[in-house]
């Protein structure tokens, strides 16, 4: 028992130092503030049940709008007003939660900012490069760490330097096992004739995330380190295309081993067969008939799958659990929580955010999927007591139905399964050298 | 002096009289006010379009070249226009966006045409099953079709998916450019719009008068040479107008591009808009300046249609081709089984769809095995448990779904009584004063924003919202201004001709009985032109249900039922989206039913004026 503890807590650790790498800086001086900073600030310094109170004196028969990346907010909303309406029976608080398609939130954040007042008292916002960019860089956004989740991470507000996450998400390499080939190297994936189902990177941006991040050095490093452990009739493939980058990898200022890493890009933009979203690409791998394929998409899709006969999750394998895996797993990136600058409902906001990043409650509208994991540890061990998902492909009795659906957790993934994890301030910086230098690439258009 | 005064004064009066004379016709009134509500309504958006790409925007492409994150900048053209992405960025998708836009023509008027010959002008059998079975892919949303042809012809030795039905059942493997690109967005966007060129084309054939074709055949002239030098110069306004409402329509199409992936400059304006703002919006311009280039076609096509009468009153009778005792069901049965896989069995596959166990899993058809169907799709009443339903509601129980119904209708009826009405109100004002420059470029305004790509109009509307002062993102005020604005040409071009054939005599009786104008319009006008004008009521209705790539970029998903269903469609979810699509057609299918009841106007009346 004792062992478990210590454990989650090496384990809420690791979370910690990693969820920070997916943010970017805080914001400016307190001369500067904005009254939603100002508020901000003072509610860093209350406790959820603080807060709560704040906000029923705030939004008590008003209506609270939020918009974001995730339809889930819509679900999270109702558990929150019943949460308040434990502290107070007579309150309640019209919403809409509204998820606007491919990048439009960001247009629609920055019209808002527009008005004095806003629409929109928060959001829930993906793509940390344009969060960083065009929201937080310009004001439009602003960071909110509840004090329950900077203590259950061992930390202060001030001292939090990036952006407060609401989960990480996982997209990981699976493919589909009916046929004879493996894949247990990350460079097996843009081997010649390979062509993984992944989404556009030009519809989701994030995708275009992963690739920039694979040039910082310590994930460049991983990429040689995987290329070293190539057969060397393997490597006689891939050698020409890494030293004929070595130059473009200087030109664009990178390190050491940025060869590697835009090698490793060139080849996936020039072979991935772009599809409209990871729900696709998850029906495709899971079918008797696309033997063979593999894609790069989101773990939890996996989760909706249901056995017919000609349809099973056991025709998936996840690349990086099988044993002697090289390489990435898959990456990593962040829902961030953030409060509008003009927000109409500013402690509402700062409430609503501490109950879904500090109750199981509040994150169980994520919670209930595999591969999403909160950032906050506390958090994080009540869900995954409550869904189990570490054992969500085993039978009742113990033994294994699915493996697949058998989530290692944010730990594995981060250590042994080498998510390559979203840093927006990195991405915001490469974003016009290495981002243009892969517009250039030609992409996958079919045989 | 006295004199002078006197001059002045009664020019002060002429000029007054000459006012009031002016305002005293209503259709001069008519004319004034739409003309100014238009000319806004169309300049605004592309004023506020134009100066989004002088404007400098953060964290994009213009900020990173200028080093600036605010202020206003060429940059943005230069860089479009002359940087090593100009190709990709520019010059591809352009070349693809023409290629797919006449591509598109070409089938649309080969099928609609041929199939408008067939069932005008010869004694083909089935003819009322058939002309109904094919108006339904102008019904259904375009890219739906794009998802039955992938679902039908992708493979995984081809496309690199799991099979679609053609490689599963059969072992059929069609070849990547059959697939995905070019070929299937041109086949699916012709299939779609082929009812447009039926119904142009199909009008003249009806009413077309049969005395030349009559003269040349006793004249011996072999039946080549009337087709080409007779029957087709006739219908050649209707291939002109079909082409100019088609060219601007599949110029702006999204969806099906973007299924099949195919890089447009619709596609391109989307995908580079999170980090090449102000190009992206010199890409919605360049689309408008073809929209604008076609109006100038239009006005050159409406000459050109002087040289040509078509219904003389002279000849009651239109000889028909005799197909032979086999051939007339031979051919009908042929045409019926193409318009079975364009008509028929989208619908049979959604409904199918509905019931699988998981999007495109087709186990049934394969084993027979009746537990590899189900009804969860529908009847699920909860998203808490792990039960296969992707955190969603059965639709049935689906707010999501039903709401989104709600706000579709809502729009639509909106749309089609102001535009029907509006519309109706500018062909009535247009046909009294033809000769009026005025009532020309009040014509020619209304147009203009259905022959501009949908997508351009819905960013310039977009941009021209989204200030500090006026702020209309996601509301349906938004869309129904849009989608009024857009759809103001199906009532007007419909109004306009059928006011034309309406001989002014019967309004002046009627003027002379001192009978005030709005009783005039209601219980003259109106009743005897009712089929064309609640035609312009229902077009606006029936392709606002469906409309996407207009509102795509004016509201969330789950807002208004077409970026619904393309969400579920984007999402993989087949079942949900499949279930919207019966949802639609059905809901057209039962106004138009009503309609046709309590009217007599049906859709397949007044399709494109």
């Amino acid at each position: 028992m004792k062992l478990r503890k210590v454990i989650a807590l090496g384990l809420a650790l690791v979370m910690c130092i990693s969820m920070f790498g997916c943010g970017g800086a805080k914001k400016g001086g307190d001369a500067e503030m904005s009254a939603t900073e100002k508020i901000i600030k003072e509610a860093e310094g209350l406790t959820l049940e603080e807060l709560a109170k704040k906000a029923i004196e705030e939004s008590n028969g008003k209506t609270f709008y939020g918009v974001g990346n995730s339809s889930r907010g819509k679900s999270a909303l109702p558990l929150f007003i019943a949460y308040l309406q434990t502290i107070d029976p007579n309150y309640n608080m019209e919403f809409e939660w509204q998820q606007p398609k491919n990048n439009k939130i960001f247009d629609q954040l920055t019209a808002d900012s527009l008005k004095e007042t806003g629409t929109f008292a928060m959001t829930l916002i993906q793509d940390g490069n344009q969060i960083q960019s065009k929201m937080v860089n310009t004001g439009i956004l602003d960071t909110f760490i509840p004090k329950d989740w900077a203590d259950a991470n061992k930390t202060t507000a001030d001292a939090v330097k990036g952006f407060l996450p609401l989960q990480t998400l996982n997209k990981i390499f699976e493919y589909n096992n009916t046929g004879s080939k493996t894949y247990t190297n990350c460079w097996d994936f843009v081997a010649e004739g390979e062509h993984g189902l992944f989404m556009d990177i030009d519809s989701e941006i994030v995708g275009k995330n992963f690739l920039y991040m694979l040039t910082k050095e310590e994930n460049a490093t991983m990429l040689k380190d995987a290329f070293d452990k190539l057969p060397a009739d393997k490597k006689s493939y891939f050698q020409p295309v890494i030293d004929s980058l070595a130059k473009d990898a200087t030109d664009l200022g990178l390190g050491a081993n940025g060869k590697y890493a835009l090698a490793w890009i060139k080849l996936w933009v020039e072979s991935y067969n772009a599809q409209t979203d990871d729900g696709p690409i998850c029906n495709t791998l899971v079918t008797d008939s696309a033997t063979d394929q593999f894609g790069l998409l989101v773990y939890s899709k996996l989760r909706s799958v249901e056995e017919s006969d000609s349809v099973s999750k056991n025709n998936i394998t996840v690349a990086a659990y099988q044993d002697g895996y090289e390489g990435m797993g898959g990456y990593g990136y962040c829902h961030y929580l953030f409060v509008t600058d003009n927000s109409p409902l500013p402690w509402t906001a700062c409430a609503f955010i501490a109950y879904m990043t500090c109750t199981a409650d509040g994150f169980s509208a994520w919670g209930k999927d595999i591969g999403g994991y909160s950032s906050n540890p506390t958090v994080a061990a009540a869900n995954e007591e409550k869904f189990h998902h570490q054992t969500g492909g085993n039978n009742e009795d113990g033994t294994v139905a699915f493996p697949c659906r058998n989530d290692r957790g944010f730990e594995w993934w981060t250590s042994q399964g080498k998510l390559v994890l979203e840093d927006p301030e990195y991405c915001s910086s490469v974003a016009f050298t290495v981002g243009s230098w892969i517009e250039m690439l030609t992409k996958y258009k079919g045989e | 002096m006295t004199a002078q005064t006197g001059t002045k004064a009664s020019k002060s009066l002429i000029t007054k009289n000459k006012i009031k004379t002016f305002f005293s016709k209503p259709y001069n009134v008519i004319l004034l006010l739409m003309g100014i509500v238009l000319t806004v309504s169309t300049v605004a958006p592309i004023v506020a379009i134009v100066q989004d790409t002088f404007k400098i925007h953060p964290g994009t492409i213009d900020a990173h070249l200028t080093g600036q994150s605010s202020g206003y900048t060429l940059i943005n053209y230069v860089d479009l226009f002359t940087s090593k992405l100009a190709k990709t960025n520019l010059w591809e998708p352009l070349l693809n966006t023409v290629y797919l836009a006449v591509g598109t023509c070409i089938v649309s008027i080969i099928f609609g045409g041929c199939f408008a010959f067939l069932i005008t002008r010869t004694n083909l059998a089935f003819k009322k099953y058939l002309s109904s079975i094919f108006i339904f892919p102008y019904i259904m949303p375009q890219w739906t079709l794009a998802v039955v042809w992938q679902n039908l012809f992708n493979s995984n030795a081809v496309t690199g998916t799991s099979n679609g039905l053609l490689a599963a059942l059969f072992g059929i493997e069609m070849p990547i450019w059959w697939c995905k690109g070019l070929f299937p967005s041109l086949m699916v966007l012709g299939f779609h719009y082929a009812p447009f060129a039926y119904i142009l084309i199909g009008g003249i054939f009806k009413n077309m008068d049969a005395n030349l074709e009559e003269a040349a055949t006793i004249l011996d002239t072999p039946k080549s040479k009337i087709m080409f030098r007779i029957t087709l110069p006739m219908v050649k306004p209707a291939i002109l107008s079909t082409i100019l409402l088609v060219f601007g329509s599949s110029m702006g199409s999204y969806p099906v591009p973007h299924y099949l992936n195919l890089t447009t400059l619709s596609t391109k304006y989307v995908s580079m808009n999170s980090k090449y703002t102000g190009e992206a919006s010199i890409v919605a311009i360049i689309m408008m300046f073809f929209g604008g280039a076609i109006m100038l076609l239009n006005q050159l096509s409406l000459h050109s249609r002087k040289n040509y009468t078509t219904v003389t009153g002279k000849s009651g009778q239109i000889s028909k081709i005799n197909l032979g005792k086999v051939g007339k069901y031979v051919i009908a049965v042929i045409l019926a089984i193409v318009t079975f896989f364009t008509s028929v069995f989208p619908i049979v596959s959604f409904a199918f769809e509905t019931f699988l166990p998981n999007p495109g899993d087709y186990s049934f058809l394969y084993t027979g095995n009746t537990s590899n169907l189900t009804t969860k799709w529908w009847i699920t009443s909860e998203n808490i448990t792990d039960n296969g339903m992707y955190g969603q509601k059965g639709i049935l129980y689906n707010n999501t779904i039903w709401h989104a119904y709600g706000g579709t209708l809502l729009v639509s009826v909106c749309c089609a009584l102001l535009a029907g009405t509006i519309g109706t109100l500018i062909g009535y004002a247009v046909s009294k004063n033809r000769r009026s420059k005025w009532a020309g470029y009040v014509n020619s305004v209304a147009f203009l924003p259905y022959l501009m790509p949908s997508i351009a109009v819905g960013v310039a509307f977009f941009i021209l919202f989204s200030s500090g002062t006026l702020n209309l993102f996601n509301t349906y005020t938004l869309l129904i201004i849009v989608g009024t604005i857009k759809y103001i040409p199906f009532a007007s071009r419909s109004a306009l001709n059928s006011m034309l054939q309406l001989s002014g005599e019967i309004e002046e009786a009627a003027i002379i009985q001192d009978i005030p104008w709005i009783k005039r319009m209601v219980r003259i006008i109106i009743p005897i032109q009712k089929s064309s004008i609640i035609s312009g009521y229902l077009l606006p209705f029936m392709t606002c249900l469906r409309e996407l790539s207009l509102f795509m970029l004016l509201c969330v998903q789950g807002f208004i039922l077409s970026t619904t269903l393309d969400y579920f469609d984007e999402m993989g979810l087949y079942a949900f989206s499949s279930g919207i699509n019966l949802i639609l057609i059905i809901t057209i299918l039962v106004c138009n039913t009503i309609v046709n009841k309590l009217t007599g106007a049906s859709l397949d009346e007044g399709i494109g004026g």
